[in-house]
């Protein structure tokens, strides 16, 4: 047993090594001042240390600027989500109305339906309304996920429904209920929702790009897809750039991990 | 079912759910329908007007070899990455699942890529396989051969070589739902297996597979349905080059419609795409419900 547990430990952390080979080459070159792959791997102690490639990259015009958007965007879209999920899955979890079964169903099958079938309508419906290349066409259309709603949704369900009603005999308004008895019940389940819709904005390209054209509303992601064809702008710097968009979703992930491994696993199990 | 006054909370109702619907409608079902709309006409961004034209784009795309070979390198992508990624997944959550000292650090580890941004992936495999990058010099110290211009410009390894580059990202993504559902199986089935003698390789085959199904289906559906929409790493890593080698159905949907404005034909590429989607996940549902209406 001994034996086989100690086979385990060392295929599994030849397994490590690749999963993560990648992202120390990128974090290799980003800190590093003579970074040609060449060199690296046959004379690895020529490496030194330097922050040059992020103070190059700064330099770069609009690249501040993107890390910027991402973050208003991503904060604000976050929020959005709060709120609106949390009011969607209390009228699913709490309420009959007519047709809700049918929007229910809806809530599911827009999780399923493949984005790249809007993009075309999306990009002439966001020029029409002259959203085009704005703020709003980053953050208004996903303010409210249909997962989130799903989310909220199950885990309202479970919460046993006295507290309510006795605020509701004591005169408490509807909205008074939702908010200050339902929404602080809801804590663990809207931190979930909170890092799962922070990261994948975050990260998110398809909709960012085909949305904004200038330099001054590009997202992170965006920056960095288009900074390859950048002149004067070499792997170092790609990568230096590329450190700045992936370190803050890996310490998030690193310090919330119980709440992201749950939020993706709880679409999945109760579907 | 509750009681109170029915009325003011009809009326809450349709407050709470009024921003979801109203976006809904504006920002996905609108679209989705100006979509199907789209695609019987020739709409072209800078002309100045458009016609119907009834299937006429959709009879061009049955003949559009860059659209069929878009198709064909989109099918080569979804069968040729799927099995592995399920497999390794499979594998991984059982390890990991292992009563091991470190299991939780192996599994963060194994989910990192997944949460890493797509772009910022295929940016560092862009220069792991460009020529003269890394993979390629220690292909060449164990001496196996290299294309020339390195694995994304050459018209042989480019697609295969972002295939296993996806694989190698979502594999810790499906792990993680893998364990889940390891995690959900009763011991109680285990011990009762231990105690009639099954082997720990029987028991795998009789209780975890069986027990897995209703995951394995979850999984294989989602990986469908992103993978069928492969983008962001032609995007960044090969603009569907070299000769169309990467050219996927989304890429070529983005290129006519975005970069040509060639609209109405691009919806039209969009809806074939949708329905073949929405074909293999019903096909997927059946098989896998079958199998499980038999097995229980």
């Amino acid at each position: 047993m001994k034996l086989r547990n100690a086979a385990l430990l060392l295929l599994m952390t030849f397994i490590l090594v690749g999963m993560l080979m990648p992202l120390w080459w990128m974090l290799l070159g980003a800190f590093s001042s003579t970074f040609s792959s060449g060199s690296l791997i046959k004379n690895i102690t020529d490496y030194s240390i330097t922050l040059d490639n992020f103070a190059s990259i700064m330099k770069v015009k609009n690249f501040g600027r993107s890390v910027l958007n991402s973050a208003i965007v991503g904060g604000l879209v976050t929020a959005g989500n709060l709120v609106f999920c949390l009011m969607c899955g209390y009228a699913f979890a709490r309420f009959r109305f007519p047709g809700r079964k049918l929007l229910f169903v809806t809530v599911v099958a827009v999780i399923m339906i493949p984005v790249h079938i809007i993009i075309i309508p999306l990009f002439l419906l966001v020029k029409n309304i002259g959203w085009y290349d704005s703020y709003a066409a980053l953050i208004v259309p996903f303010l409210v996920n249909p997962l989130g709603i799903l989310l909220l949704t199950q885990y309202i369900r479970e919460i046993p429904t006295d507290i309510e009603e006795a605020a509701r005999i004591d005169g408490a308004g509807e909205f008074r209920i939702l908010f200050s008895i339902v929404a602080p019940m809801c804590k663990p389940v809207l931190a979930v929702l909170a890092v799962q819709v922070f990261m994948t904005n975050w990260n998110s390209f398809l909709l960012p790009f085909i949305l904004t054209t200038s330099d001054s509303m590009r997202t992170l992601p965006v920056m960095l897809a288009l900074l390859q064809g950048y002149q004067q702008i070499d792997w170092p710097q790609i990568f230096a750039a590329s450190t700045v968009s992936a370190i803050p979703v890996i310490a998030v992930f690193l310090l919330f991990q119980k709440h992201i491994v749950s939020g993706v696993t709880a679409g999945a199990i109760k579907t | 079912m509750q009681g109170g006054s029915i009325t003011s909370k009809q009326r809450h109702v349709w407050i709470y759910l009024s921003p979801w619907l109203i976006t809904l409608f504006i920002f996905w079902a609108y679209p989705f329908a100006h979509s199907l709309y789209l695609s019987f006409t020739d709409y072209e961004l800078l002309a100045k007007s458009s016609s119907f034209v009834g299937i006429a784009n959709y009879t061009r795309l049955l003949q559009d070899s860059d659209f069929l070979r878009a198709l064909l390198n989109t099918a080569v992508f979804v069968l040729g990455t799927i099995p592995f990624t399920t497999v390794i997944a499979l594998v991984l959550a059982l390890l990991v699942n292992q009563k091991l000292p470190g299991a939780k650090i192996f599994r963060s580890g194994y989910f990192i890529p997944s949460i890493t941004s797509l772009v910022v992936i295929a940016l560092i495999f862009t220069n792991l396989y460009s020529k003269g990058g890394y993979l390629t010099l220690l292909c060449d110290m164990v001496g196996i051969p290299t294309p020339e211009r390195g694995f994304l410009f050459s018209e042989g390894t480019a697609l295969a070589s972002i295939m296993v580059m996806d694989i190698w990202i979502a594999s810790g993504y499906y792990m993680l739902l893998f364990l889940a559902a390891l995690k959900s199986i009763p011991c109680e089935h285990y011990e009762a297996a231990a105690i009639d003698g099954a082997s720990g390789w029987r028991s795998f085959w009789s209780i975890t597979l069986p027990q897995l199904r209703p995951m394995m289906l979850y999984v294989v559906l989602i990986n469908t349905i992103k993978s069928f929409q492969v983008f962001v790493e032609i995007y960044v890593m090969t603009k569907g080059g070299p000769l169309n080698s990467t050219l996927t159905a989304v890429y070529f949907v983005y290129d006519r419609g975005l970069h040509r404005f060639d609209m109405g034909y691009a919806s039209a590429a969009a809806y074939i795409l949708f329905i073949l989607i929405m074909i293999f996940a019903l096909l997927q549902m059946r098989v896998f419900g079958i199998e499980r209406g038999t097995a229980e």
